[in-house]
């Protein structure tokens, strides 16, 4: 049990820090972060309405309260899930914002990262099962190659050829103008038609880590002693290649996937950028641009969060699936 | 980012071995011992060769770029022609000059911060395996948490608070969030290296810490630095790519993100300028390209499992 | 009947960026069914890599360049992998060296037995088999629900066993079985798998480096030098009459400690490097009877006195006679290298004692871990005491875990005692108590007390010179500046028998042999000119045959430049060759000490006689006839 009891102080820990480093950062700078920012944005020419000013307030907190008073404060508020209110979008809370992105993310990025996932074991062990052959040097250099494309640029090129040149899907976006979110047949066509582009960015290249480690690690372990040995005793190809290598191969892989599952909150900024896809990364960028740090700050925390929360599961999981683990950490 | 986790020997690999190679080498050449060992094996040659260029290119930047790549006096929007080998952006600027400008950009992202990281994980890296104890939980904490926070968001949030965006600000930025990965490594290299009875011996010789440090246990890790820095400068230069194209790079500096940036808000995916969307883009991908043959090479001599029989 | 036929097998290790290796060169020998064989050989003979061409589990760059190998009627070497696959485990099966690794660390042990039935279409009840054969090897079903790591080395060699015989094969290949486990367990473990092979009747291919073990055990022997099989002969021929030169040092180099005389030898020299092109024997820079012809011709492998023998030599008669009964065999035997001179014990002389320079006064270690709530002490070490003296060696005897290594460590300062004390006497100044130093002071120790460590590959860092090693002590203790360092090196390189010194300065680590190593190590050790020198098993890693040469000149430095020595080990032949007074540790309590002979050749402890009686013993006279371990149990301890 103790593996357990380990993992979750480290998972305690890591969450506080992550609250206490978002709580931080925006205080980095000199001087009284409200009127930094208030002065930056004055700086850009935009009128300041008193409901900003209340907003930054707010996700600061009182300026003439110590820090520690201003940080017990923040506790108080990120307990409650309490963000603050955007003041882009002012009245809308914070939460409220990210609710309204969240779904888009969740369902291109989440299910690209399970296929990614998936199609990269699979390749993975086909590349090790045929070490050395033709396959796995298909598979190998294939990936390799794919890899070395920066993906921002790929998706803009996906964007030249299929939707600008092709006309086949369109240009960007979650949905089209002719329909609004809801249950009906022709909105979810639409936004299925949106979101062919973006996941074939991400699906492009997101099998390739899970491919090159996946390859690397059943390798490795089917030099070891125990997967000649079980040459040596007559077993299948196959059954030695499934549980004296891909059993052993996928375990390191199985906390990059959890923590690729938790980032998907975060969604992924640079794609849903070039799609304009109305998601968390594009949330972020947007914050970003119009200085919104309330929700910026939120949707910081909301991924750091997801990520820690999917790698506590995964290492629960590990302990299960690794046996040595368990017993290693207590020694 | 996207790029796949570099080729980085598995802890326990034979960094000894290959540095004992390296070592016997260099009392044969003039060359350093390094070089020749990476020069031999043909996909690591190919990489140097093309980082070569890359250095070149770079170094002589001002005298091969045709123009001031920040110049902005001819007509916009040109398609290749033969004063413009690859057009001109939106705003009249020269797009080959400011793609041979921008090869210096993410060279110096690459190197800076590669360089920055390395060192952040190697002191703490270093110091946690070497020291253990309370000194080890923490900084493994530190580098553990450093792994699980994801980058591109702290990277963004980082970069937006910032009151000014200078290239040097992006290095650093770049730095702070890519260090853990390369620190987790090496702890556990020297965790193994420091059982070793050779380290015991330079005790029983005298030797203090900091000398069996930097004598006994930095040398056989040389290859593990190598891959790492490598890594580390891979990554930045993809940072640096995705930050600028975001619209967070640095304003003042034409590099091949700010590029893809501006051709995507300037409309070259309309205007079918293909050549200033295209070229950022391939050279990113070229660069990527060398420091992936040369990290393979390293790794397929220092992990006997990968080697090519 | 014939099992196993080998015919002119050659491997070759093809490497990509170095000259290519012949392995095994044209080997040639027959396994009849039921047949206990023995493969004898140092590291890097060729003997795993022939085991594993026998398997056909060679992994590249090794492979099969020449010959084959048919296994009962099938030509392994060329047969397809479903014929193979037939064939594996049902009929030869394997246990690896490293009981390690050898278990698929994620699934139980059950699922590996399930697996290999499943494989062969065995029907039935796993769990009823599976126990079965655990009991074969006397392990508890209940080892059945566990993981591997969950299990002790020794567990783990005998499920590898128990999983060897699942099928009933007709040749099991065992490769350094028990090499790496305590004494006590290999014994055991050896003891049973001479049991079950009468039992069943399964022909065994025995592949070890240990001689004592391969001759008490085999039938026949084979031994390998170079990737040739030099000698080929029964095991009882092979002790009373020798015919390789090589197999003559091997012999000389074993004896029984508990005789009134022990003598043992050493083959100088080193293995030949087999990436070169070799004329003649390859055997005659080491050997003491090469003649010119050895130099040009190559030898065959040809019948001679009843087995087959590789060496000019005596297939022309003319090495020397020796007929050798099991008692005198290793000193007879000796006397065939008068060049390297023989290391014979030091018989217990204790001229006039001097004062002690090191003295641990009822020393107690205890560990306290920490799992999760609860803490559990361990008593590594308890109320210990004993002195050193210069010029004697103490040797500190006992199974792994018996708390040598940590009485090192409080001696060294390296650990502090959790009760008792340490005391070192033989400074200039007042006496230290090594169990209170720390910083500037422990340092200040160390010029007096030094340390030679067991593995010679991990005591030199492999990417620094000899030169470098031998001048850090030079300079942080003997203050020495500029080309004085070189000199003293120098110096101290001659010292240990490595002349001229200008050859070794500055080579790697890895272009020396493993002796080699160890002298280089033993130079460092010396540079401070300490008066204590403590030898954790500085024999242990290398090979059998030049282990006397290291044995001899520790012996030499402890004589004449007065050194005190705590030698520590678990193998009572080099106690017996090397000390003057010898402790034994059982779980951290000495439990019998005493001038090296009494102790020995009459020990008073049942774990003493236990430890003694785990040594394999060839020259027991009744081994032939019957039941080895019985044999050894009822050997009187003298």
């Amino acid at each position: 049990m103790a593996y357990f009891a380990r993992r979750f102080l480290f998972f305690i820990g890591t969450l506080w820090a992550a609250v206490t480093l978002n709580f931080l950062i925006p205080r980095l700078q000199p001087g009284d972060p409200a009127e930094a920012i208030v002065s930056r944005l004055a700086g850009q020419s935009e009128s300041i309405d008193p409901a900003q000013l209340q907003a930054i307030r707010i996700m600061l907190g009182t300026p003439d309260g110590n820090l520690f008073e201003q940080y017990l404060q923040y506790l108080g508020a990120v307990v409650q899930g309490d963000f603050g209110v955007s003041y882009t979008y002012f009245p809308y809370s914070v939460t409220h914002m990210i609710g309204q992105a969240l779904p888009w993310t969740v369902i291109l990025v989440g299910v690209t990262q399970i296929i990614s996932f998936i199609v990269g074991t699979l390749l993975g062990t086909w590349a090790a099962y045929r070490r050395n052959s033709r396959v796995d040097s298909v598979i190998t250099l294939g990936s390799t190659f794919l890899g070395t494309l920066p993906f921002f640029w790929l998706a803009l090129l996906l964007i030249y050829v299929f939707a600008i040149t092709l006309r086949w899907f369109p240009e960007r976006g979650g949905y089209g103008g002719g329909s609004s979110p809801g249950w009906s047949w022709i909105f979810i066509s639409d936004a299925f038609q949106h979101s062919v582009l973006p996941a074939v960015a991400l699906l492009i290249t997101g099998p390739i880590g899970w491919i090159i480690g996946m390859r690397n690690n059943m390798v490795q372990s089917l030099g070891e002693d125990h997967a000649r040995l079980a040459v040596a005793r007559g077993l299948p190809r196959r059954r030695i290649a499934l549980t004296y290598g891909a059993r052993i191969a996928i375990l390191p892989n199985v906390t990059g996937f959890a923590i690729a599952l938790g980032s998907v909150l975060g969604g992924t900024v640079l794609v849903e950028t070039v799609f304009n896809y109305p998601g968390m990364g594009r949330l972020l960028l947007e914050s970003v641009s119009s200085r919104d740090y309330p929700l910026m700050q939120a949707i910081f925390l909301f991924t750091t969060v997801g990520v820690l929360v999917a790698n506590f599961l995964a290492d629960l999981l590990y302990g299960f699936l690794d046996p040595r683990v368990r017993k290693a950490e207590t020694a | 980012m996207s790029t796949p986790a570099p080729a980085v020997p598995a802890p326990g690999a034979d960094t000894e071995g290959l540095q004992v190679a390296a070592t016997e080498q260099a009392r044969h050449s003039r060359l350093p011992g390094w070089f020749v060992i990476l020069w031999r094996n043909g996909k690591c040659r190919i990489g140097l060769l093309m980082l070569g260029a890359f250095v070149l290119v770079a170094l002589l930047a001002p005298l091969i770029a045709p123009y001031d790549p920040r110049g902005d006096d001819f007509p916009t929007s040109l398609a290749p022609t033969g004063g413009h080998w690859l057009g001109t952006t939106a705003q009249g600027e020269d797009v080959f000059s400011q793609l041979i400008v921008g090869a210096r950009t993410s060279l110096i992202v690459g190197l800076a911060a590669g360089l920055l990281s390395t060192l952040i994980g190697l002191v703490i890296g270093l110091t946690a395996g070497y020291l253990q104890g309370w000194v080890d939980e923490v900084l493994s904490f530190l580098i553990n948490l450093g792994l699980v926070v994801p980058a591109l968001p702290l990277m963004v949030t980082l970069a937006a608070y910032a009151p000014v965006r200078g290239l040097w600000l992006i290095i650093a930025v770049i730095s702070v969030t890519g260090w853990a990965y390369g620190a987790r490594i090496k702890r556990s290299q020297i965790i193994t290296l420091r059982t070793r009875d050779y380290i015991t011996a330079a005790r029983f010789a005298g030797d203090g810490t900091a000398r069996i440090i930097a004598r006994e246990i930095v040398p056989n890790m040389t290859s593990l630095i190598v891959v790492g820095f490598m890594g580390a400068a891979l990554g930045a230069i993809g940072g640096e790519a995705g930050l600028a194209f975001l619209g967070l790079g640095d304003p003042q500096t034409v590099s091949w993100g700010t590029m893809l940036n501006q051709a995507s808000l300037g409309g070259a995916l309309l205007t079918g300028q293909w050549a200033w969307l295209i070229a950022p883009g391939l050279a990113l991908s070229l660069l990527i390209t060398s420091f992936t043959l040369i990290n393979f090479g390293i790794d397929a001599l220092s992990n006997p499992h990968l080697r090519e029989d | 009947m014939t099992l196993l036929q080998v015919e002119n097998l050659s491997v070759t290790y093809t490497p990509r960026d170095l000259p290519a290796n012949r392995a095994v060169h044209d080997v040639t020998f027959d396994i009849d069914e039921g047949e206990f064989v023995g493969l004898l050989g140092e590291s890097g003979c060729g003997k795993s890599t022939l085991g594993n061409a026998v398997l056909r589990l060679l992994s590249p760059p090794a492979r099969i360049s020449g010959g084959r190998v048919v296994f009962d009627g099938v030509d392994v070497t060329t047969a397809s992998e479903d014929e193979l696959r037939a064939l594996r485990w049902t009929d030869l099966s394997t246990v690896f060296q490293s009981s390690m690794n050898s278990l698929n660390p994620v699934i139980r042990v059950q699922a590996q037995f399930a697996d290999t039935f499943a494989a062969h279409r065995i029907p039935g009840d796993v769990t009823a088999r599976a126990t079965e054969l655990l009991e074969l090897v006397s392990l508890d079903r209940h080892v059945l629900r566990a993981y591997p790591h969950e299990l002790s080395g020794g567990m783990k060699q005998r499920v590898a066993l128990a999983l060897a015989l699942a099928l009933r094969p007709k040749l099991v290949v065992l490769d350094e079985p028990t090499t790496g486990l305590d004494v006590v367990v290999q014994r055991s473990i050896l003891t049973r798998l001479a049991e079950l092979r009468r039992e069943l009747g399964f022909a065994v291919l025995f592949i070890s480096h240990d001689l004592g073990t391969v001759l008490e055990m085999a039938d026949r022997v084979m031994v390998m030098y170079g990737g040739e099989i030099v000698e080929n002969r029964t095991a009882a021929g092979m002790l009373h009459e020798p015919r390789h030169p090589y197999t003559r040092g091997l012999l000389g180099s074993y004896a029984d400690p508990r005789l009134p005389d022990v003598q043992v030898t050493y083959i100088p020299g080193r293995p030949p490097d087999l990436s070169r092109p070799h004329r003649g024997c390859l055997f005659t820079p080491r050997c003491p009877h090469a003649e010119d012809a050895c130099r040009e011709v190559h030898p065959e492998l040809l019948p001679e006195r009843g087995g087959l023998v590789r060496c000019l030599v005596a297939q022309e008669d003319r090495l020397p006679v020796v007929r050798l009964g099991a008692a005198d065999a290793a000193a007879t035997i000796g006397s065939h290298f008068p060049a390297t001179g023989a290391l014979t014990d030091p018989g217990g002389t204790p001229d006039v004692v001097a004062e002690a320079v090191l003295s641990v006064d009822q020393v107690s270690k205890r560990y306290t871990t920490r799992r999760g709530l609860r803490t559990s002490t361990t008593d590594a070490v308890r109320d210990v005491s004993f002195t050193l003296h210069p010029g004697r060696v103490t040797a500190l005897v006992g199974q792994s875990g018996s708390g040598k290594s940590t009485i090192a460590r409080l001696v060294t300062g390296v650990e502090r005692p959790s009760s008792g004390e340490v005391r070192f006497e033989g400074g200039s100044g007042p006496t230290v108590r090594v169990d209170r130093l720390r910083g500037r002071a422990l340092v200040d120790y160390r010029r007096h007390v030094q340390m030679v460590f067991q593995d010679p590959f991990s005591a030199l860092n492999p990417t620094r010179t000899v030169a470098y090693a031998l001048s850090r002590p030079l300079v942080n203790f003997a203050g020495l500046r500029g080309t004085a360092i070189r000199e003293r090196s120098a110096q101290l390189l001659e010292s240990v028998g490595l002349a001229p010194a200008g050859q070794f300065l500055d080579k790697l680590p890895h272009q020396l042999s493993g002796g080699q190593r160890q002298r280089v190590v033993t130079a460092r050790a010396l540079a401070p000119d300490p008066q204590v020198l403590i030898a954790d098993e500085p024999i242990s890693m290398l090979d059998v045959s030049i282990r006397a040469e290291i044995l001899e000149l520790l012996g030499e430095l402890v004589r004449n430049r007065r050194l005190a020595m705590l030698y520590i080990t678990h193998d009572l032949l080099s106690a017996r060759l090397l000390a003057d007074e010898v402790l034994v540790l059982n779980q951290g309590v000495l439990v019998e000490r005493g001038p090296t002979r009494d102790v020995i050749g009459a020990a008073r402890d049942d774990y003493t006689r236990l430890l003694l009686d785990s040594i394999p013993n060839p020259f027991a006279p009744a081994k032939r006839s019957g039941d080895a371990s019985v044999v050894r149990s009822a050997q009187p301890g003298g």
